[in-house]
C-alpha cells in the first residue's frame, strides 16, 4: 500500500463546538475534537452518545446546527462525495457494502474519486481509460492483499462471511486514498480472536501512515491500540486522554454502568 | 368577481373527487409503501359496477332513493372485489420485493382491468351513458350555479371523511390500522394481523372510490373505460400534496388541486386544452419544494 | 419446489456435456450452428400464417428451449458462446444481415424488424437509466419523441411548419443534443426523489410532454403530426427503394434494416463500454446504496443526471431515425404505453443485460404482429404478461448475474455451488477458492 504522501500537519482534524439536534433532541451538544498525525483516537461513550451522529457530522452525511470542522487547516466541503474526495474516509456501523458487486468490484468504486475517465473515454477506451483501469485493479487487488482478503475478489459481497464483509469495507474505504480513516464499529459481533486480526489490520493502517478514529464498545480494542480515548456522553464529551488514565475515571464507569443506588 | 366564486365552487366539487379517491392512495401507501397504480382502476370498476347493478339488477319503475342505494351497494361489491383480488393475487406474493416490481405490476393491473372492462363490458369501446339519479334543478346560491349533484360530492366526500378518520381514530381496527402503518413488525409482535389489516385498508379504499364513481357518473352521465387514469394520477398527486400517509392530508390536496385545477383553467392564458398539466405541475413542484406535503407524510421507514 | 431442481441437476451431471466443454473447433462449431439455427427457427416461425399453428410453434420452442436448460445443454451452449464470444458476435451479425435474403423479396418482416431496430436502440438508453443506474422513468417515451420532431421538423418533411432540410446526420446529433438537453431539465429537480416518485413524476413529466406537443399547433401541427418526412438519401442511394444485391432485389426498407443493424450494434458497443467501466460501476453502486456510494465519493447527483441525459440521448437518436422509418410523427405515437413498453422491453428480457433488451424488444414487436388474430386483446395480453413475469420470473428472461440474485427472494438453498470463500476458518481439507 502506497504511503500518504501528504504534508505533516498539527492537526489533521479539528472540530470545534459541533452541535447537531433533530427536533427536540440534542444528539451533539458541542463537542470539540481533534486528531493529530499517526494517531489512533478511540471514540467511546454508552449507546445513544451521539457517536455516530458525530461521525455523520464530519463526513457530510449531517449537516451540524453549529460548528466548525477543519480537515489539515482547511475547511471541510458540504456534500459527503466532495468530503472524501478531501480525504475522509469512514465504513458503517450497519455495513453498507454493495451487496450484489463482488469484493473486487465493491472496492474499485472507492477508487472512483482518485480517478477521471468519464463516459467518452469509456466508450472510446483511450490510452487514459486502460490507465487507469489498470491502475485501479492493480490498487484494488494490493488492497484486499492488505486487509487480508487475497482471495475473495470474486465472490459477491453479501456471499461473505460477517467478518470478511467487514474487512471488505475498509478495504473499499482506504481506496479512496484518505489522509483520515473513520471506522464506525468495525469489530461489531466479533468474536476475540476476529478482533485481534482487526486490531492487527488497524496498527498495519497507522504504520503506513494514516491516522484513525474508531468507534468502539470493546474495551480490550480501545484500551490495546489507542494512543488516545475521548468519552461521549449524551452529545458532550465527558473525559479524554490516554487510555489507562480514562479507563481509571469514576464518571466514565458511572456513564456505562451507572451509580449505584 | 363572480366567476371567480362560481369557479371556486366548480373547483371543490372537483376536488371532492380527488379527495375520495386520494384517501385510497394514502392509506395504502401509508401502509405498504406501495403507490397502487391500479387505484384509478378501482375508481372506474365502482363506476361500472354501479352501472352494472342499474342495468341488470335494479327493477324498472324503482323509486331513485331506492336505485340509488342499490347502485351504490354494487359499485362498492365491485371495487372491493377487485381490490382485494388484486391485494391477494398481484401485490401480496410481492411485499418483500425490490419496489420496481410491485410498481411494475400494478401497472399491469391498471391495464389488464381497462382493457378487461373495454373488451368484455358490453358497448364499453364507447362511453356508457349512466342513471342520473339526483336530479332536479340545479341550485343557485347567490349568484352561483351548483348542480345538486355536485353538492352531493362534496357533503359526501367531507361526511365519509369524518367517518374514515373517527374510524381511525376510535376503533380498534383503526387503531391496528395505525400501529401497522408505523412499524409492521411491532404490530405483528402485538398480535395484530398483519396481512388482514392490509386487505382492509385497501376494502375502505376502494369503497370510498367507489362512491366517488357512482358519484362522478351522475354527474356528467357517462363514464368510460378511461375514466380512471388520468383521475388516479391526479388523485395521487392530491395524496402527495396533502402529505403521502396523511388522511387529512389527502383530502386537503384534493380539494387543494382541485382548486388549482379550475382556476388555473380559468385565468390564465393557456386554456382548457391544458387543464390536465397544471395537476403533473403541482406534483413535481410540491416533490421539488416540499416533499413530504403541505401536513407532513406519514409513513414507516420501509426495513 | 426447488429440490426438483436440484435433484434434476444430479442426475444429468454425468452427461456428456454437463462433463466437459470439448475440444475448441466443437465449440466454435456448435456456436456457428446454434446461430443458424435460431436463424432458421426464426424464419420458419415468421412463415407461419394462421395465428393458431404460431402459438403451436411457440409452444414447441418453449418446450424445446425448457429441455435444454434442464438438461444442461443450454449451459454448455452459454459456456461456448462465452468462450468465443467475438466469433459469435460476428455470426450473429452475419445472420442479421442474411435475413433480408430469406424473405424472398418481401419486405414485411424487414419493416418489422427495422422497428424492432429502433426500439432496441432506445431500450438499450433506457436500459442505462433502468438497469444501470436503477431509476425508474415511466416517461422515457418523450425522449422518443423529442428525437422524433427533430427527425420531422429539421428532415425537410413535405407538411412541416419548419423549412429546413438539414443533412441526416446533423439532423441526427441535434436530435441527441434536443433529448439529453430535455433529459437534463427533467432530471435536475427529479432525479433525488426516490424511485416511486421518480416513476410518477416522469410519467408526468411525458404525458406533458405529449399534451404540450398536442398543443402547440404553432410547432407540431397539433394533432395532425408532422407527415411526409422524406426518405433518408445518401447522396444518390436513395434509403426508401428497392435495391439488388447479390443478385437479389430488397424491398425498400431492407436499406433501414441494414441502418438498424448499424445503430443497434453501435449502441450495443456503447452500453457494454460504459457498463464495463468506472462510470459503470458508479451508476451501479448508486442503484444499489445511493447513500454508501456518496460516502465513496460518487457525485450522485451528477452521475444520476449523466446517465438520464445518455438514455435520453439514445432515445433521441432512435427516434430521429424512427421518423424517417415511419415517415410521420403525431401526438398519439407517444403515449404513456409507449413508455411501459419501452420499460417492458427491458424489464421482461432482462434487466441490466444487452441480449435481455434485444430479445425483449424483439418478442414485443413481433409477437403481436403474428398474433393477429388477437389484434383487439393484444394490450390486455400485455398487461396480463407483465403480472405473471413479475410474480414468477421477475429477473426477466436472460437474467444478469446479479438481477437475479435482487429481484428472487433469498433462498438459502440456492446458494453458490462453489463452497465455503477461501479465507473463512480453514477446514482441514482446504478449498481451492
Amino acid at each position: 500500500m502506497t504511503v500518504t504522501g501528504r504534508p505533516a500537519v498539527a492537526r489533521v482534524l479539528q472540530a470545534t463546538g459541533v452541535v447537531k439536534r433533530f427536533g427536540g433532541l440534542t444528539a451533539v451538544g458541542g463537542v470539540d475534537f481533534h486528531v493529530g498525525e499517526k494517531e489512533i483516537v478511540g471514540l467511546i461513550g454508552p449507546n445513544g452518545a451521539g457517536k455516530t451522529t458525530f461521525f455523520n457530522c464530519l463526513t457530510g452525511l449531517e449537516v451540524p446546527d453549529e460548528g466548525a470542522i477543519t480537515y489539515r487547516d482547511k475547511a471541510l466541503p458540504g456534500r459527503p462525495h466532495a468530503v472524501t474526495k478531501a480525504g475522509l474516509a469512514r465504513t458503517f456501523q450497519n455495513i453498507r457494502l454493495f451487496p450484489d458487486m463482488t469484493a473486487l468490484e465493491n472496492v474499485l468504486v472507492g477508487r472512483h474519486c482518485r480517478t477521471r475517465s468519464g463516459v467518452f473515454e469509456a466508450v472510446t477506451r483511450l490510452g487514459r481509460f486502460r490507465r487507469e483501469e489498470r491502475e485501479s485493479l492493480e490498487r484494488a487487488e494490493e488492497l484486499l492483499q492488505f486487509v487480508g482478503l487475497p482471495k475473495s475478489g470474486d465472490w459477491l459481497a453479501r456471499n461473505l462471511p460477517y467478518g470478511d464483509q467487514r474487512r471488505l469495507e475498509v478495504a473499499r474505504a482506504l481506496a479512496t486514498d484518505p489522509g483520515l480513516l473513520l471506522l464506525d464499529e468495525p469489530t461489531a459481533g466479533m468474536n476475540p480472536h476476529e478482533t485481534a486480526g482487526v486490531m492487527a489490520l488497524v496498527r498495519r493502517v497507522r504504520e503506513q501512515g494514516l491516522p484513525v478514529v474508531v468507534i468502539e464498545h470493546d474495551m480490550r480494542f480501545i484500551f490495546g491500540l489507542c494512543d488516545r480515548v475521548v468519552v461521549l456522553v449524551q452529545g458532550k464529551v465527558l473525559t479524554e486522554g490516554a487510555p489507562a488514565d480514562v479507563q481509571a475515571n469514576p464518571a466514565v464507569v458511572e456513564a456505562y454502568l451507572g451509580k449505584p443506588a | 368577481m363572480n366567476q371567480f366564486f362560481q369557479q371556486f365552487a366548480n373547483g371543490l366539487v372537483l376536488g371532492s373527487t380527488y379527495a375520495l379517491i386520494a384517501l385510497g392512495y394514502t392509506m395504502v401507501y401509508g401502509i405498504i409503501q406501495l403507490i397502487n397504480f391500479a387505484h384509478g382502476e378501482i375508481f372506474m370498476m365502482g363506476a361500472f359496477g354501479g352501472l352494472a347493478t342499474h342495468a341488470w339488477i335494479v327493477p324498472d319503475g324503482a323509486p331513485a332513493a331506492l336505485a340509488l342505494l342499490m347502485v351504490l351497494v354494487g359499485a362498492i361489491l365491485t371495487s372491493v372485489a377487485t381490490a382485494v383480488l388484486m391485494e391477494r393475487l398481484a401485490y401480496r406474493p410481492l411485499r418483500n420485493a425490490p419496489r420496481l416490481a410491485p410498481l411494475i405490476t400494478a401497472i399491469g393491473v391498471s391495464i389488464v382491468l381497462q382493457e378487461g372492462i373495454r373488451l368484455f363490458y358490453p358497448g364499453a369501446k364507447t362511453a356508457r351513458p349512466f342513471p342520473r339519479l339526483i336530479s332536479g334543478e340545479n341550485l343557485h346560491l347567490g349568484e352561483i350555479t351548483i348542480a345538486r349533484v355536485s353538492i352531493v360530492q362534496v357533503l359526501t366526500a367531507v361526511v365519509l371523511t369524518v367517518g374514515l378518520t373517527l374510524f381511525i381514530r376510535r376503533t380498534r381496527t383503526g387503531k391496528a390500522m395505525r400501529a401497522t402503518a408505523e412499524d409492521p413488525q411491532t404490530a405483528q409482535l402485538m398480535g395484530i394481523n398483519v396481512d388482514r389489516i392490509i386487505v382492509i385498508t385497501f376494502v375502505l379504499g376502494a369503497a370510498l372510490a367507489a362512491v366517488a364513481g357512482v358519484l362522478q357518473g351522475m354527474r356528467f352521465g357517462q363514464i368510460d373505460f378511461r375514466m380512471g387514469f388520468l383521475m388516479g394520477i391526479k388523485a395521487f398527486t392530491a395524496a402527495v400534496l396533502g402529505g403521502i400517509g396523511n388522511v387529512a392530508g389527502a383530502v386537503l390536496g384534493g380539494f387543494m388541486l382541485g382548486l388549482v385545477e379550475v382556476l388555473a383553467t380559468e385565468y390564465l392564458p393557456l386554456g382548457s386544452a391544458w387543464k390536465d398539466v397544471w395537476a403533473f405541475v403541482v406534483l413535481i413542484g410540491i416533490l421539488v419544494f416540499r416533499p413530504s406535503g403541505l401536513l407532513g407524510e406519514r409513513v414507516a421507514a420501509r426495513a | 419446489m426447488r429440490n426438483w431442481r436440484a435433484a434434476l441437476d444430479r442426475r444429468t451431471a454425468r452427461l456428456p456435456w454437463r462433463r466437459a466443454t470439448g475440444p475448441s473447433w466443437l465449440q466454435i462449431a456448435a456456436v456457428v450452428v446454434v446461430v443458424a439455427l435460431v436463424l432458421a427457427v426464426t424464419v420458419v416461425g415468421l412463415a407461419i400464417e394462421e395465428s393458431s399453428s404460431f402459438v403451436a410453434f411457440l409452444a414447441t420452442v418453449f418446450v424445446a428451449v425448457t429441455v435444454i436448460q434442464l438438461s444442461g445443454i443450454g449451459r454448455w451452449v452459454a459456456e461456448t458462446f462465452k468462450n468465443h464470444s467475438r466469433i459469435a458476435a460476428v455470426a450473429g451479425v452475419a445472420a442479421a444481415f442474411a435475413f433480408p435474403f430469406t424473405q424472398g423479396g418481401s419486405g414485411y418482416w424487414v419493416r418489422v424488424f427495422a422497428s424492432v431496430g429502433v426500439f432496441a436502440v432506445a431500450a438499450l438508453g433506457l436500459n442505462v437509466v433502468v438497469g444501470l443506474a436503477g431509476l425508474l422513468d415511466l416517461g422515457y417515451v418523450a425522449f422518443f419523441g423529442v428525437g422524433a420532431y427533430t427527425g420531422a421538423l429539421l428532415g425537410g418533411a413535405a407538411l412541416s411548419p419548419v423549412r429546413l432540410q438539414l443533412p441526416f446526420l446533423a439532423v441526427v446529433l441535434i436530435g441527441a443534443a434536443v433529448a439529453a438537453g430535455v433529459g437534463v431539465i427533467i432530471g435536475a429537480p427529479t432525479l433525488r426523489l426516490r424511485g416511486d416518485y421518480l416513476a410518477i413524476v416522469t410519467l408526468g413529466f411525458g404525458e406533458i410532454f405529449r399534451i404540450t406537443v398536442n398543443n402547440w399547433t404553432g410547432l407540431t401541427r397539433g394533432p395532425n403530426g408532422v407527415a411526409g418526412i422524406p426518405d433518408l438519401a445518401a447522396g444518390p442511394f436513395d434509403f426508401g427503394e428497392r435495391h439488388e444485391l447479390f443478385g437479389v432485389s430488397l424491398a425498400g426498407f431492407t436499406n433501414y434494416y441494414f441502418l438498424e443493424i448499424v445503430l443497434v450494434l453501435v449502441a450495443i458497443l456503447v452500453f457494454t463500454r460504459m457498463d464495463e467501466s468506472r462510470v459503470g460501476r458508479a451508476w451501479v453502486a448508486i442503484r444499489e446504496d445511493e447513500t454508501a456510494a456518496e460516502a465513496m465519493g460518487i457525485n450522485t447527483t451528477r452521475l444520476k443526471l449523466l446517465a438520464f441525459a445518455i438514455g435520453a440521448a439514445m432515445a433521441g437518436v432512435a427516434g430521429t431515425v424512427n421518423a424517417h422509418v415511419t415517415s410521420q410523427v403525431s401526438p398519439d405515437s407517444y403515449t404513456f404505453i409507449e413508455s411501459i413498453l419501452l420499460v417492458a422491453a427491458v424489464v421482461l428480457g432482462g434487466m441490466g443485460t444487452v441480449p435481455g433488451a434485444l430479445l425483449g424488444s424483439t418478442l414485443l414487436f413481433v409477437i403481436p404482429e403474428k398474433l393477429r388474430a388477437f389484434q383487439q386483446s393484444r394490450l390486455l395480453l400485455f398487461g396480463i404478461a407483465l403480472i405473471l413475469i413479475m410474480r414468477f420470473r421477475p429477473q426477466g428472461l436472460i437474467p444478469s448475474r446479479r438481477r437475479t440474485r435482487e429481484l428472487r427472494q433469498d433462498d438459502p438453498a440456492e446458494g453458490d455451488a462453489m463452497g465455503s470463500p477461501p479465507s473463512a476458518p480453514v477446514t482441514p481439507t482446504a478449498s481451492s477458492g
